[in-house]
């Protein structure tokens, strides 16, 4: 688990131009929007993609899946649970 | 009674996804959608059935030049005539032509071809038709065809011009179809504008033109007036809009005050109504703000769709043809309200007894515009528009990175201004550009000490549009892994303006212009806006960026 939450940190870092950050910045249970990386809603759909083409997993941005985008570590846990 | 001159809409042209002008009346009337599965796009689309071909002209050079053909010989006025302004208004023009030029690789600013800037649009137009002033070409996201509306009518009043032909056009293509796409925001259905099940916008393509004078028709009576007009930016966010409306309402407030009405004097409004979930909930407060909630209220985007730079012109004619019939078309796709603010929507056509209308549309970069057109037997005409002040410039601010590569002279700029705005690094290279120059310009001017958020606008200018951002786009649907959200998000050059607005919570009006090499244009325009009292504090000039190569001369000017 471990493992895969430094990937999708540096997955984050690339795909979202956190520019000047690396992946000890990044709190794994922080909140990924609002206070925490300040991420928005162009950012959440960057995040869907990158969690397709990397893991070949399908996330619909709807209120069920929305504690999926708590934190980088549930974004892991959900990514461990469903690859392929 | 004052001298304030009187704007007419004369003859207009129109091409949709429902037909010719008579056909898109007819289809209107009879609730009939022209939004259809394509199959190039493989997407429900609204696609203009048969397209005029021009010799030398790509379709939207087609579309548009026949457009204006017609409005010229309909009016029995000469296209060479020196007094005739044409304001053009498209968010891509002819950006098909990016598709097969930009390569996998190397440098974009040397793959775009020269026609798919803006300017090469209007050169052609311009020679083929045979024009005096070459057309003024407007980029303002989705409000560009209520802009140039906006803009048309300032022409003539500030005296520029004696008559505009206002044109509107976007065509399909891929590079719409895959960024909306990537954006979640397309329906699998047709679009179903303030439903409650509403889940998206259905593209579209249409192409519409008139002629804005002071001399009524008697071939087009009743006739009607295009009696105000106003744009504003809700400085919230690039893609979602307001929570309050706020924006869009000050656009309509703006509007009508201009007019000289009030709420009581409205006999309907014909909105944006995109369809999707966050676009019809923010308009659906900005009408009730503006006390205009129990208005008959409509969408024309379930017959056409969204058809982008064309929209806001195809829209306000049928307004006025609304007027004429003392109609009110009824929104097609729609069903049940869902929207938190209870709106007069209805999907059949209902009878109205005033004619005249409030016009909306809002885009990306936060912008909002609003017109106000009715019956000139109203008789309660438009406030006079009279210099109530006078410009003054207080500070300026130029930036160009000479032989520094681009990347290494923004970060540089940036950590000078010391400040840690997180948004910095995603923003495209020419809203990077706009945000440094602006953050230079107001250093050390509190503009909120002295105005309101309403009062202060920003007017730039630019060669190529978006078109470093557009080729990104293309490379990323053509040659690596699909449409980026963020990167197509920044497909639009007012969206650099946007981030400027939203950074210093600018609200007033904000109008992005094509122009080959900076003009006085800009200058001109902020002096109508502060002189005539459209604005307090303007923030105004040219602000380029392709390839490496960046440069923004930018002023802030202020009534004194």
């Amino acid at each position: 688990m471990e493992a895969l939450i430094e990937e999708i940190k540096q997955h984050l870092i690339d795909a979202l131009n956190l520019e000047d950050m690396t992946t000890a910045d990044i709190d794994a249970d922080a909140p990924l929007f609002g206070d925490g990386l300040g991420l928005d809603s162009i950012d959440a759909l960057e995040i869907i993609l990158l969690v397709e083409r990397n893991y070949g997993i399908k996330i619909d941005n709807t209120a069920a899946t929305r504690p999926v985008f708590k934190s980088v570590r549930s974004l892991a846990e959900y990514v461990a649970k469903n690859r392929k | 009674m004052n001298n304030q001159k009187l704007i007419y809409l004369g003859a207009d042209c129109l091409m949709t996804a429902c037909g010719d002008r008579a056909q898109t009346y007819a289809a209107l009337e009879a609730g009939v959608s022209g939004l259809k599965q394509d199959s190039a796009l493989g997407m429900i689309a609204g696609r203009i059935p048969d397209c005029p071909s021009v010799e030398g002209c790509t379709k939207l050079e087609a579309l548009l030049v026949s457009a204006i053909r017609t409005v010229c010989r309909e009016a029995g006025i000469d296209a060479a005539d020196p007094g005739l302004g044409i304001v053009l208004s498209t968010t891509k023009g002819n950006i098909e032509l990016l598709s097969g030029a930009i390569l996998a690789e190397g440098d974009v600013a040397e793959q775009i071809p020269q026609r798919a800037f803006l300017g090469s649009t209007a050169s052609k137009i311009q020679e083929i038709l045979g024009l005096a002033q070459q057309p003024l070409v407007i980029s303002n996201a989705c409000i560009s065809g209520v802009s140039a509306f906006v803009v048309g009518r300032r022409l003539i009043l500030s005296g520029r011009c004696t008559r505009v032909i206002v044109a509107g056009c976007d065509t399909l293509s891929r590079f719409i179809a895959t960024g909306f796409e990537s954006f979640k925001s397309v329906s699998l259905k047709p679009c179903k504008p303030f439903d409650a099940e509403r889940d998206g916008l259905s593209i579209g393509e249409a192409c519409g033109a008139v002629l804005l004078t002071t001399e009524a028709s008697e071939a087009l009576a009743p006739a009607v007036l295009l009696e105000g007009g106003a744009v504003s930016d809700d400085a919230n966010h690039i893609s979602g809009p307001s929570r309050t409306g706020d924006g869009l309402f000050f656009a309509i407030d703006n509007a009508m005050r201009q007019a000289g009405v009030d709420a009581s004097q409205i006999g309907f409004v014909n909105t944006h109504g995109t369809g999707t979930a966050y676009n019809d909930e923010m308009e659906s407060k900005a009408v009730t703000l503006a006390g205009l909630q129990d208005k008959p209220l409509n969408s024309l985007k379930g017959y056409f769709g969204h058809t982008f730079g064309a929209a806001g012109v195809i829209e306000t004619l049928a307004c006025a043809e609304e007027i004429r019939r003392l109609k009110v078309y009824g929104t097609a796709g729609f069903s049940t309200l869902g929207v938190p603010c209870p709106i007069n929507v209805s999907s059949e056509s209902v009878a109205i007894e005033t004619g005249r209308c409030v016009k909306t549309a809002s885009g990306f970069g936060g912008c909002n515009a609003a017109v106000v057109l009715a019956l000139a037997s109203l008789g309660d005409y438009p406030s006079d528009e009279a210099t109530i002040a006078e410009m003054e410039t207080i500070a300026s601010y130029s930036l160009d990175n000479g032989d520094q590569p681009f990347a290494e002279y923004i970060r540089e700029q940036y950590r000078t201004l010391g400040d840690a705005n997180m948004k910095f690094f995603k923003m495209s290279d020419l809203a990077k550009t706009a945000y440094i120059a602006a953050e230079n310009l107001l250093r050390g001017h509190d503009l909120h000490a002295d105005y309101e958020e309403r009062d202060i606008a920003i007017i730039l200018s630019n060669r190529s549009s978006s078109l470093d951002d557009d080729a990104l786009h293309q490379r990323n649907i053509d040659h690596l892994e699909g449409a980026s959200p963020a990167v197509f998000v920044y497909t639009l050059p007012n969206v650099a303006a946007g981030e400027v607005c939203i950074r210093n919570k600018f609200k007033g009006d904000n109008t992005f212009f094509i122009e080959d090499a900076p003009s006085s244009l800009c200058e001109d325009y902020t002096r109508y806006l502060l002189t005539r009292g459209h604005a307090k504090a303007v923030i105004w000039g040219w602000c380029e960026q392709l390839g490496n190569n960046c440069k923004a001369e930018l002023k802030l000017s202020i009534t004194k």
